[in-house]
């Protein structure tokens, strides 16, 4: 009890609760540290001790039909330097800045100033420059020339690249990646959800001497994903056959640019789309800027005869008129306000409807249209997919322009008249494949299709096309359509220009002008051929149009190009000849 | 233990003489001194700490080197995997259709755009026969591709002396020919 008296019970109670404290501070920085901003703290020391890299999550193949690769990513290489240490190296050793930069420029083939210039230029804008571009994107075996150099102020950085095998094929549908990785015009831009990869990342711990990983520290802070694979209609080879075949042609009568669609005309699949020029997407700015895209999707034009066709299927449709229907067609007539004439002076002429397309007389196609009411044409020509943009969703895609419709066309007699012949309203050459694929199919449309889905890595596809069918006039009226088509084709004043032998063709021609887009219209032509084959059982359409062929004005410039072309798909798909020769159906009474 | 039987003693009585203690002294009986510290726990425990350690070091030698290892397997991998794309594009540009034509023009091929089908059920031609015409347009420059601008020609090497490749009258070379053994041809061996 005398150590009680020696040390106090307040003693132990003032010492005990200081004890107490001074662990409760501990505690609370060690919870602290440990538990409530552990993350931070880990974060912070994985930074200092360890290394991240990117692992690239590679852009999606583009594929065609048949999984030809149209565009494919690579692993590229950014060369860039460092013009500080350029410098200092060159105070330490002279001339060996002019001879690495010979070297250099070897390596990579680029002038031997320009890698001087690059280094001026930087230290001009900031005397203590650390880096600068020397060259972007060069690929691996330029890469290897650069490393093998051994410079020690050049150094790369991995930048994923794209190619495309295939060149110019199908160009102004792909679009291109720019120089910065971003997707620029057609499909690449269009279907970047599908295409584009996830970058991910991985940390590992590394010596500090020789920079080799420790084993068991890699860790993946983000997973990488690769892009889906995104699979179109198109059939390269028939592609690049089709451009040769109309870039040929463009060249030899002069033209401006030509288009020519390729479908299917049983599932409404776009199988070539041909724009000449073409972009290599390799190659961009090589090709004029307005030249990049696809003229077929986004530059709508008044498509003139061939639309004759729609309008004699709405006809029949409608029970106003048959193939044997006839009409007086005199040059000119004058119905209301309107003043119609044919584009050369003939006597009058007692004309079937089968007549006034392979005339392809506007004055006896007026007549026959006028018995349709105007708000049923209206309705036809939506039905076939005029008006609006067609189902692909292409960049910049018009949708043409019907000019008001029926309200509009009854207060001006010109335009009602005009849209009966092709004239006063614009389509796009997508939009009049897809109108003579209707005809073709027995009256039935089947949506545009350029892209059959995008497969993604598991394997899962997603964005697979619209196959509703919508039957747009009366199997009869189309059939009807085909057959005087083929009259057309057979009796046309380009029948000796464009028999495929063997194979019954239905066909029309059509010479439009193309609106400047200020109101107005260009005084050049736009010439075209629409058609498809075999006629017995329609298969394949082709739409040929050439703008502005210097040499020859007419649709004779096109009438080859659908002769080849149609001759080589129906070679290619095998497609058997047709036997039985083609209905006779008068073209006058 | 050694305080009980000190309890269970009689108290000493006063004035009587204390009796000899010495006779209840004994010595410790044997099975104490069998109880000695054993040396083969003490080595077994030695032993397992050095085996322990040992066996570490050599796992961490072990991994170092395996780390070296994994680094230039790794070099080798990313090495490959360049020479791979730099043939992979290669290839590519090799099959790309423009690629095709340009060497089957070269070979003086020349495209046929009227097929003609033979029905093999009754034998008849569908179709009307015609000659393929020559001479078509050089496709090379009409349909671009900027990745075979430096890819060679098939026949390039001994296209020297007839450079326009239009005709290939070359006489077949030996090396061509279906090596002949002499006397009979060789037939196979059916039963």
């Amino acid at each position: 009890m005398k150590q009680t008296s020696r040390y106090p019970m307040r003693r132990v109670v003032v010492a005990g609760a200081l004890l107490i404290a001074f662990v409760a501070v501990f505690v609370v920085k060690l919870v602290e540290i440990q538990v409530v901003r552990a993350d931070e703290y880990n974060a912070e020391a994985e930074q200092v001790r360890s290394d991240s890299r990117t692992v690239y999550g590679a852009r999606g193949d583009i594929v065609d039909a048949n999984g030809t690769v149209l565009a494919d990513s690579v692993m590229r290489y950014d060369i860039t330097l460092s013009p500080k240490q350029a410098k200092a190296r060159e105070a330490e050793d002279p001339g060996q800045l002019q001879r690495n930069a010979t070297e250099l420029g070897a390596a990579l083939g680029i002038p031997a100033e320009h890698v001087l210039t690059v280094i001026e230029q930087s230290l001009a804008a900031d005397a203590d420059s650390d880096f600068a571009y020397l060259a972007k994107q060069v690929d691996v075996a330029a890469y290897d020339r650069v490393a093998a150099l051994k410079v020690p102020w050049v150094y790369s950085q991995e930048h994923p690249g794209r190619i495309y095998p295939n060149g110019a094929v199908a160009g102004n549908l792909l679009g291109w990646i720019t120089a910065d990785g971003e997707p620029a015009g057609g499909l690449e831009a269009a279907q970047d959800q599908c295409l584009a990869g996830v970058d991910g990342e991985v940390s590992s711990l590394h010596s500090l001497k020789d920079w080799v990983d420790i084993p068991g520290t890699e860790r993946t802070v983000k997973e990488a994903q690769p892009g889906g694979t995104l699979q179109l209609t198109i059939d390269a080879d028939l592609q690049w056959e089709v451009q040769r075949i109309l870039a040929a042609r463009v060249a030899e009568v002069g033209a401006e640019w030509g288009m020519v669609t390729v479908m299917n005309a049983k599932t409404g699949e776009l199988i070539a789309v041909a724009d000449v020029p073409t972009v290599d997407p390799n190659d961009p700015s090589s090709t004029d800027a307005e030249d990049r895209g696809s003229r077929s999707f986004s530059a709508p034009f008044e498509p003139g005869s061939t639309f004759k066709a729609l309008t004699a299927a709405s006809v029949l449709d409608a029970g106003q008129a048959d193939p044997t229907s006839g009409v007086v067609a005199p040059y000119r007539i004058t119905p209301g306000n309107a003043d119609i004439n044919d584009s050369d002076y003939h006597d009058d002429e007692r004309l079937t409807l089968t007549g006034v397309l392979i005339d392809s007389s506007n004055t006896g196609m007026s007549q026959f249209g006028e018995r349709v009411s105007d708000q049923q044409r209206y309705q036809d020509m939506l039905d076939f997919g005029l008006g609006t943009e067609s189902e692909v969703g292409f960049p910049a895609e018009a949708s043409g322009d019907l000019n008001g419709g029926p309200d509009y066309w009854a207060t001006d007699d010109q335009t009602k008249y005009a849209t009966m012949f092709g004239q006063g309203l614009t389509t796009t050459a997508v939009q009049i494949a897809s109108a003579y694929q209707t005809l073709a199919n027995h009256g039935v449309r089947m949506p545009v299709q350029l892209v059959r889905g995008c497969e993604h890595a598991d394997g899962s596809v997603t964005g697979k096309p619209d196959q509703t069918p919508r039957e747009v006039v009366s199997a009869q009226a189309a059939d009807q359509t085909t057959a005087m088509l083929e009259r057309v084709y057979l009796e046309g004043w380009l029948a000796d220009q464009w028999n495929i032998p063997g194979y019954r063709v239905a066909a029309k021609t059509g010479t439009a002008q193309v609106a400047d887009g200020e109101g107005g219209y260009r005084s050049e032509y736009l010439v075209s051929v629409s058609g498809y084959a075999p006629a017995d059982d329609p298969q394949y359409v082709v739409s040929v149009s050439i703008f502005d062929a210097v040499t020859m004005n007419s649709s004779a410039a096109s009438a080859p190009v659908f002769r080849d072309v149609m001759s080589q798909v129906l070679k290619k798909y095998r497609t058997v000849p047709s036997g039985a020769p083609a209905p006779e159906l008068p073209a006058s009474w | 233990m050694s305080a009980v039987p000190v309890q269970t003693l009689p108290a000493p009585r006063r004035g009587e003489p204390a009796a000899a203690p010495a006779r209840r002294l004994r010595l410790v009986p044997d099975a104490v001194r069998g109880r000695k510290p054993r040396i083969a726990y003490a080595i077994i425990a030695l032993g397992a700490i050095i085996l322990v350690a040992a066996a570490q070091l050599v796992l961490s030698v072990a991994m170092t080197q395996g780390a070296y290892e994994l680094d230039s397997l790794r070099v080798q991998q990313t090495k490959l995997e360049r020479d791979r794309q730099i043939v992979g594009e290669e290839l590519d540009a090799l099959q790309s259709p423009q690629n095709l034509a340009r060497n089957a023009e070269e070979l003086g091929m020349v495209p046929n755009t009227t097929p003609v089908y033979l029905r093999l059920s009754d034998g008849a031609v569908l179709g009307q026969p015609q000659a393929a015409g020559g001479g078509a347009a050089a496709s090379g420059p009409l349909v671009p591709n900027s990745l075979i601008a430096d890819v060679p020609l098939v026949n390039q090497p001994l296209a020297g002396d007839n450079a326009s490749g239009g005709a290939v009258t070359e006489p077949p070379s030996d090396a061509d020919q279906p090596i002949v053994p002499p006397g009979a041809l060789p037939t196979p061996d059916t039963h």
